[in-house]
């Protein structure tokens, strides 16, 4: 937990840019609400071809893949309902692609569909929202004594020096 | 902006993942094979080796033995090898399609080299002893409580027909007060004689009279109308008398048959004796092909059948449901081609099959297999071929040769009634026709070289000299019905020479029984068409007195008209002549 705090002010305090980090939100989150499978190595190889913050993607992957497990039988449930339209089944029954993407399993189709209308709002929002920390936040929050003692740790230097 | 290094990036994870798969995934299944087979049989279960290959994709298992938990120095089964090669494509896409599976050197019952830990065990119960000791017994029920549980239908059909007669008798009561009054009839007879005997004095006379004889036919018309209609009553009477009596005749043969069958008296005599032996028997071993189906049962689609329960789902952290698609490209679960060495009492037998699924229809072909044995020390030759299918009902096909099995010493029955077989030949041919639950077997069984002998009662030594007089006992065994409780048939060409030598003291018994159950029976179909009697001479009564003023209507009608015509043309032929006689005198 220490460690993924560490992570996020250090790519937060970064050069990187505001884009970088949020479509590693988004492809993150959209991982993390996906069960492993190709659609995931598909994501993966996103994320390496592109120059996507992979410190956030990995973060935001860890933490959408727990929220799977409070929200994953709702989401599944609620495919399985609205998933039953004679065209979609069709479509899947016909196309070996979609069924090699194991888009005919609910939990993959919702997530993919959750994850993908989620891809572009939360790139955007984790842009934004890394802009205004930078434009606002970054340098009162750099004079917090709990910040300044984060940054004292051994394992914060440790993860620097691996970085 | 792209990252240069992305591609190696990528490419050195996923090598360095399948690299893990391909170096731990033997072991890994090795481990999980080991703990699911041991937790489900309760008993030690070694694999020496499990190992994957990538091109083409098969699993090979080396070694494989389970302990038979009742006896932990033997195996229950055991293999040298098993290979399953699977098809790719289909494997990515969720399908499990097997192209060659092969399992060599499987044997059960092998003894283990150090006995197995057993961690769970119950004595298997011991269901195949077969007890005949009850079957033999002669006991014969009493007629009065035969015709008591057989709930005969003679009585309900007889008290029917009461029933008929009485509201028969009522309706025949009332139509008598229809019939034409005889006082009437008499009065309108006096008045026809009246009319014919009167003189005709001149036209206007006698078209006066014709009017009023006119006006008597009409009356007696209506009256002829009214005993038409209760003739027509009465004939359906008749009819109804007579389905009355043929449905009563037919309860009381069906009751007839019932009360042979109860009494377990059909066919002259008593039930073949081959049924009385091998019946339960057969029936057995008939009702274990109901573990088949119910092996078969958890892989059948839940679609298939008449909507039962689906067993429990097993517990997932995230539930992933496949959606019910029209169609599908491959099968859930298919091999195409298996091959199975199967090392059998001291020599082989190969089993093979072909399509492997519970999904036919997705294939359009059924499942085939074929075994074949060959030179057994025990059995010179067996063959079986079939197919399975489950599209819309399970339907299974067998059939089977089988010559020279040697059957091992076998004991029928116990204590005064036990019948050994020392030695014997055991030849059978069959077909079976499964369709979900329901059976349907024939099979021509051939005993040859029987060998008996038995130290019981008088009864089983009597069979024991006849049966091992015979070079050969053919059997013919049927058996229909539910697979758990099928309805067997044993008949043999011997039925009627060893019954009537074994049960020549029971056969007496058995006639007086048979006479016993006909006199009651007959004196209840008596007793029941006594109502018959009465409602047929009330109908008779009733058709003689319709009759009867049917002719005299009809007299009347005819004869009357008839004589008044004649006499009218009479009439006028003596005036004419009169006049014409009168006029030549007048000229002469």
């Amino acid at each position: 937990m220490l460690t993924s705090l560490a992570k996020i002010l250090k790519v937060l305090n970064s050069e990187a840019s505001p884009w970088q980090i949020g479509w590693a939100i988004g492809l993150g989150l959209l991982a993390g609400l996906l069960p492993f499978g190709f659609l995931t190595l598909v994501i993966l190889l996103i994320v390496c071809l592109f120059t996507i913050n992979l410190s956030t993607f990995l973060v935001v992957w860890g933490l959408c893949s727990g929220l799977m497990f409070i929200f994953g039988d709702a989401l599944e449930a609620l495919t399985w309902q609205y998933a039953q339209q004679p065209g979609l089944l069709q479509l899947l029954a016909s196309t070996e692609v979609l069924q090699f993407l194991h888009l005919h399993h609910t939990l993959v189709l919702g997530a993919f569909v959750l994850g993908l209308i989620l891809l572009l709002p939360a790139a955007w929002l984790g842009a934004v929202l890394v802009k205004q920390y930078r434009l606002r936040l970054m340098n009162q929050l750099q004079q917090l004594k709990i910040v300044q003692m984060l940054n004292a740790t051994k394992l914060f230097q440790l993860y620097q020096k691996l970085n | 902006m792209i990252r240069k290094s992305g591609w190696l990036v990528f490419l050195a994870l996923l090598a360095t993942v399948l690299l893990l798969v391909y170096v731990f995934a033997g072991t890994a299944i090795r481990i999980g094979m080991v703990y699911t087979l041991e937790k489900a049989v309760g008993a030690e279960v070694n694999i020496d080796k499990v190992s994957l290959s990538l091109s083409p994709l098969a699993l090979t298992i080396k070694d494989l033995q389970i302990t038979n938990k009742d006896k932990p120095t033997h195996n229950t089964i055991s293999f040298t090898q098993a290979n399953a090669a699977l098809e790719v494509w289909p494997a990515l896409l969720g399908y499990y399609v097997v192209n060659d599976l092969s399992v060599d050197g499987l044997a059960y019952g092998t003894e283990r080299r150090s006995p197995g830990k057993v961690y769970r065990g119950e004595l298997a119960e011991d269901s195949e002893k077969v007890d005949l000791a009850e079957v033999l017994q002669l006991d014969l029920p009493d007629a009065d409580e035969l015709m008591a549980r057989a709930n005969l239908q003679t009585e309900a059909k007889g008290e029917a027909l009461q029933q008929q007669a009485s509201a028969q008798k009522k309706q025949l009561e009332s139509l008598k007060t229809q019939l034409p009054n005889k006082a009437n009839l008499e009065k309108i007879q006096a008045d026809i004689k009246a009319l014919t005997d009167s003189k005709i004095e001149n036209a206007a006379d006698l078209a006066a009279k014709t009017e009023q004889l006119k006006k008597l036919q009409d009356s007696l018309k209506a009256e002829r109308e009214k005993v038409r209609q209760v003739q027509q009553q009465l004939t359906q009477s008749r009819e109804q008398l007579e389905t009355a009596v043929t449905e009563l005749r037919n309860a009381n043969a069906a009751d007839w048959k019932q009360l042979q069958q109860l009494a377990n008296i059909g066919e002259g005599g008593l039930a073949p004796i081959s049924q009385i032996l091998l019946g339960d028997v057969w029936g057995n071993r008939i009702a274990q092909l109901e573990g088949i189906y119910r092996l078969v049962k958890p892989y059948i689609p839940e679609d298939f059948g008449k909507g039962e329960a689906a067993d429990a789902e097993p517990e997932v952290t995230l539930p992933n449901r496949i959606l019910p698609l029209p169609s599908q490209p491959y099968p859930d679960f298919l091999v195409r081609n298996a091959r199975i060495n199967w090392l059998i009492g001291g020599g082989e037998a190969t089993i093979s099959a072909q399509d492997i699924t519970a999904q036919h229809h997705i294939i359009n072909s059924a499942t085939r297999f074929k075994l074949d044995v060959q030179q057994l020390p025990k059995l010179a030759a067996f063959s079986l071929n079939g197919d399975f299918a489950i599209r819309d009902q399970m339907v299974t096909n067998l059939n089977w040769d089988m010559a020279g099995l040697a059957l091992d010493a076998m004991t029928i029955g116990d204590g005064e009634r036990a019948l050994n077989l020392a030695a014997g030949l055991l030849g059978s041919t069959g077909t079976l026709k499964l369709v979900d639950n329901q059976v349907e077997q024939q099979a021509q069984v051939v005993l040859q070289q029987p060998d008996f002998s038995s130290s019981g009662n008088k009864y089983i030594q009597q069979l024991a000299e006849l049966l091992n007089k015979q070079a050969q006992i053919p059997l013919t065994l049927k058996a229909t019905g539910l697979v758990s409780d099928p309805d067997v048939s044993v008949r043999s060409p011997l039925d009627r020479l060893l019954g009537d030598a074994l049960l020549g003291e029971a056969k007496e018994k058995i006639a007086a029984l048979e006479t016993r159950l006909r006199q009651q029976l007959d004196s209840k179909l008596q007793q029941q068409l006594g109502a018959q009697s009465e409602w047929l001479a009330l109908l008779d009564q009733q058709d003689s007195e319709t009759n009867a003023l049917q002719d005299s209507i009809d007299n009347m009608l005819n004869a009357k008209l008839a004589s008044v015509k004649d006499n009218a043309k009479d009439r006028l032929k003596d005036s004419l002549r009169d006049r014409l006689g009168g006029d030549k005198n007048k000229e002469e």
